[in-house]
């Protein structure tokens, strides 16, 4: 009866495998199909009957994305800005996460709530305020204003504040015992033993400040001040429809992502599926 | 070491997070609320008070109507399908097959796409005479510019790139359900269908719900689709045009920075019933942590 | 103010064309200018030597095509002026207007810009652009050197505000090997609507992919122009009431698209997955109205690269309705370096950076004399049609607050008509509700 029980099971994998590369395909036609356009004509591109595969693939239209736009400065912009909104809000967070998980002083409810209630909010409620704010410093179309709203993250406050809620109280005491102050008890004590938690939010604030396109659309117009995803934006009002362009484009934009993705794949699928958990 | 200096130190361990807070999120939030009671000039230059003057023209504007019927309509394609998807591949994927890694990888690939960038392939990829999708199924449809399929191009977009982390959530959950109660179940005799309704779909039922809830706290914020897949000339803009794409289009288009603000505070109120019904089932469920 | 904005409505096709007749557009004096613009280097040298402070302008355009001579401008003028340096910077026509309006009461325009005439009330009026009044009075720069009243179109209550950069207008294109196949006789000026309908069937194989004219949904290269040919209006000549539910417009943009529901242009739904131009680019449309300043875009695809020509546009019913708009530098308000910003602009007026436009065939200089360069500039097409044009062209429907609000809905409203939502004429009827609502909200 065992025996049956495993060529049922064995059976029934092999559909499972069927349904799953069928889905994997259909998951994976998008990419193909960017990799494909992008080294096609225009012709080619918008040829009837389809046509799959380009006779003369070439680098042309990534020369042309790059030449006509300016993706290096896309490139640092992104890059530049998914750092600051990164170590800032991990370096600020962890220390706020602490003292509210660990510390009890006065106001600390209040003050808690009053940084997790900004996570009801939808973030375009925020950008017209933002934008006012940012054009009240002079900031308006400049790098600095890519990053600066997002110094500070009430989502990475309230994960991290679970994490040290979850850690036994024995090592802390004893590290106040030896004489250390709350920060180098947080510094020396804490901060090692949220490693895995730190590591998920520098993924998850990278990933989403990577892909971010509303705010750099509004906030910033010279090519220079463009990040990718802003970028391709223009690329789109640039080239309408040349599609092996636009493609091209697309491409360059998602590659160091995708990328980045293989090399950490666990830690992104970890990072990412624990950022869902916020609220 | 005396309480007092505790105080101090954990006031200057809260003081960047809380005064950046205050700053940069929670002032803007309520500046939007005061926004949508001006009225400005030149740029934003001139203001002055107008009461609930945009909120009259809001409520009597059929356009914000139907953004927001637009809206709820997203929703209502976007989450049970995204669901159903990510349920259907997390049952799969939880039967231990070999090559599970490989799978996950490939489902995620989306999440790590940049919107922007997969919204422009979508445009192609959904292109009436030389489109791969019309070439695959045979069909001759244009979908993002004929107003009755305009709505299902971008749910598929959206469905297709949130599978993947919903299908993990929804995995975790099920590899959270003990194996001993499904070898009870096989004694039994239960079928896979079987138990799948009354073993796996009661247990699971927390982490749906709560899938639920951010799912459709994302979805009432659709923006970057339409922005690149449907342009402003497409004739199917009104049928997809999002409560957020319209504040965009106001504020920032036409020039109408207060009334973009009554159209975003109505999302504010939309989220804050989304974020009170998951605070209301979350103590009912606490039992299940 | 209305009546001097009536004034240069009825008056600035007209005298663009007698200027350009009087000036000489058909000589080759291309050098006939180098004096003028030696003394404006002169003067531009004196200016940078008063401040020697390095300084990097940003210019910013809309027209990526015109980026290589807007940057050889720019390099020309900073040879002169050793510490002063240009950075052209493109933001794209479709998004050029919001990210100014976001730049505008942020104080963070680019130092110089091109600045189009319906949005130029709106930015003028908000104090935005620096005045240049002083210095047209000191005499530092002539508004009689550019083609007749181009100067005219930037002034507000009195003051200038811009130097004019170049005028354009628009063209028929069309395919001469699809005319040869089809063996239709190509377009002139005798051509009629009529004609361009007749052609558009008899060249269109929809089997194919291939049609006789694109009737694309679109403004200044498109409807606005038929509805001129047949006596109707875009906005009235006070600019206080829409002309699009005038019967005339609405007859022109029901004949317009006609050609569609006859298959003898794409449908709407074609045009948006492909743009038209690209289209035409690629050989699969015969006849498609442009701008000038789209030659050598078109000129650069090698599918139809002399296998095209440009025909003037075609008659109506009330005369040949062709858009003329004139294009302007300006500088910001709120400028960190205002003193080198003109020098830049006063350069970017004069007689050699014109020379630089024409040459590179970027655009129809404004500056008087240069037109014929431009021409030239591609031999083997007939840009002549777009100078000849002018004289009897409608300037483009500006000069009002209301503009920039209402332009950005019409497109929102008609491709709804165009997409065979609701009909042209509920299309054309909601249009000008919400136009004279626009100009009743920003009077």
């Amino acid at each position: 009866m065992e025996n049956r029980r495993q060529a049922v099971e064995r059976n029934y994998n092999w559909i499972i495998h069927v349904v799953l590369i069928a889905a994997s395909v259909v998951m994976i036609i998008p990419f193909g199909w960017m990799i494909l356009t992008s080294f096609k004509t225009v012709t080619e591109a918008t040829q009837i009957p389809v046509k799959i595969f380009p006779s003369h693939p070439d680098f042309g239209s990534y020369a042309k994305a790059f030449e006509k736009t300016d993706f290096k400065h896309y490139y640092l912009n992104t890059a530049f800005t998914a750092l600051m909104k990164t170590v800032f809000p991990v370096l600020f967070s962890s220390m706020a996460a602490y003292a509210f998980a660990r510390i009890r002083f006065p106001g600390r409810t209040l003050l808690f709530f009053v940084i997790i209630s900004v996570m009801m909010v939808p973030n375009p409620v925020f950008y017209t305020p933002q934008y006012l704010l940012m054009s009240k410093w002079g900031l308006v179309n400049s790098v600095t204003a890519l990053w600066i709203c997002a110094l500070v993250s009430p989502f990475a406050t309230f994960m991290l504040r679970q994490f040290f809620l979850g850690i036994s109280k024995e090592l802390e005491e004893a590290a106040i015992l030896d004489g250390c102050n709350p920060f180098q008890t947080f510094r020396y004590i804490m901060l090692p033993l949220v490693k895995s938690a730190l590591v998920a939010i520098v993924i998850i604030q990278l990933l989403w400040s990577w892909n971010e396109l509303q705010w750099p659309l509004i906030i910033n117009s010279s090519p220079d001040k463009l990040t990718l995803s802003s970028g391709l934006a223009t690329l789109v009002s640039m080239f309408s429809t040349n599609y092996p362009i636009l493609m091209a484009g697309a491409l360059m934009a998602v590659i160091p992502m995708i990328i980045l993705f293989f090399i950490f794949q666990k830690k992104f699928i970890e990072g990412v599926a624990f950022s869902a958990h916020k609220g | 070491m005396n309480s007092r200096s505790r105080y101090v130190w954990a006031y200057i361990m809260i003081a960047p997070t809380l005064l950046g807070t205050v700053l940069f999120w929670s002032w803007p939030a309520f500046y939007s609320i005061y926004l949508s009671f001006l009225k400005s000039e030149n740029f934003g230059m001139v203001n002055h008070w107008v009461g609930l003057a945009n909120y009259e023209k809001l409520f009597k504007d059929k356009e914000f109507w139907k953004n927001l019927g637009n809206t709820l309509y997203y929703m209502v394609l976007f989450v049970p399908l995204t669901l159903v998807f990510s349920t259907f591949f997390a049952v799969l994927l939880n039967a231990k097959i070999r090559g599970l890694s490989a799978y996950r990888v490939i489902f995620f690939l989306p999440q790590v796409t940049m919107p922007a960038a997969a919204a422009m392939v979508w445009v192609v990829l959904f292109a009436r005479d030389y489109g791969f999708i019309n070439y695959l199924l045979g069909t001759h449809v244009a979908w993002i510019s004929d107003t009755r399929f305009a709505m299902f191009a971008l749910v598929i977009v959206g469905v297709w790139g949130a599978i993947g982390l919903n299908m993990l959530l929804i995995l975790a959950g099920l590899q959270g359900i003990p194996k001993a109660l499904y070898e009870a179940a096989s004694i039994d005799g239960a079928v896979r269908f079987r138990k799948f309704r009354y073993i796996t779909l009661p247990l699971l039922t927390p982490t749906l719900f709560f899938t639920t809830i951010v799912l459709m706290i994302g979805a009432t914020q659709v923006f970057d689709s339409i922005y690149l897949l449907i342009g402003k000339t497409n004739v199917a803009l009104p049928e997809v045009r999002s409560l957020v794409y319209a504040y965009y289009q106001n504020s920032f288009v036409y020039y109408d920075q207060n009334y973009g603000a009554a159209i975003v505070d109505m999302l504010l109120v939309i989220n804050l019933i989304l974020t009170g019904l998951q605070f209301a089932f979350q103590k009912k469920w606490v039992t299940y942590d | 103010m209305a009546f001097r904005k009536k004034a240069w409505l009825s008056g600035v096709g007209m005298t663009v064309a007698a200027a350009l007749a009087l000036t000489g557009c058909g000589s080759n004096d291309s050098n006939g200018g180098n004096a003028s613009s030696t003394t404006n280097n002169a003067a531009g040298g004196n200016a940078a030597s008063a401040s020697k402070e390095n300084v990097t302008l940003t210019y910013t355009i809309w027209d990526q095509l015109q980026q290589p001579a807007m940057e050889a401008i720019g390099k020309e003028f900073t040879a002169e002026n050793p510490n002063i340096k240009v950075k052209v910077e493109v933001i794209p026509w479709n998004d050029y207007w919001t990210k100014m309006s976001a730049a505008a009461p942020a104080g963070t325009l680019p130092d110089v810009f091109w600045m189009h005439s319906g949005q130029f009330v709106k930015y003028a009026s908000g104090k935005f652009l620096e005045p240049i009044t002083d210095k047209v009075q000191a005499g530092e720069i002539n508004m009689d050197d550019y083609a007749a009243n181009l100067g005219s179109i930037y002034q507000l209550d009195g003051q200038n505000y811009a130097i004019p950069k170049d005028f354009d207008t628009i063209g028929l294109a069309y395919n001469k090997e699809l005319f040869d196949q089809a063996g239709v006789p190509y377009p002139d000026d005798t051509w009629d609507y009529a004609k361009l309908a007749e052609a558009a069937k008899q060249l269109s194989q929809p089997d194919k992919g291939i049609y006789g004219f694109a009737a694309k949904m679109d403004t200044q290269g498109g409807y606005w122009n038929d509805m001129l040919a047949n006596g109707g209006s875009i906005i009235s000549a006070d600019g206080t009431k829409s002309g699009y539910d005038d019967p005339a417009s609405i007859e022109a943009l029901q004949a317009r698209y006609q050609m569609i529901l006859d298959k003898a242009s794409p449908s709407h739904q074609q045009m948006t997955d492909t743009d038209s131009t690209e289209m035409f680019k690629s050989g699969k449309i015969a006849m498609i109205f442009e701008g000038d300043w789209r030659t050598t875009d078109i000129d650069g695809s090698d599918i139809i690269k002399g296998k095209w020509n440009w025909a003037p546009l075609p008659k109506g019913k009330a005369k040949r309705g062709d858009i003329i708009n004139g294009l302007g530098n300006v500088m910001s308000a709120s400028g960190k370096h205002k003193d080198e910003a003109w020098q830049f602009l006063k350069f970017l007026g004069s007689k050699r950076a014109a020379e630089i436009t024409a040459q590179m065939g970027a655009a129809i200089p404004a500056f008087k004399d240069t037109q014929a360069a431009w021409v030239q500039s591609k031999p083997q097409l007939n840009l002549q049609v777009f100078i000849d044009q002018a004289a009897d062209a409608t300037p483009y429907p500006a000069g009002t607050k209301a503009y920039p609000v209402w332009f950005p809905k019409e497109s929102e409203i008609m491709a709804q008509a165009w997409g065979g939502k609701i009909s042209i004429e509920e299309g054309a009827k909601q249009v000008a509700a919400m136009m004279n609502q626009a100009i009743a909200d920003n009077k």
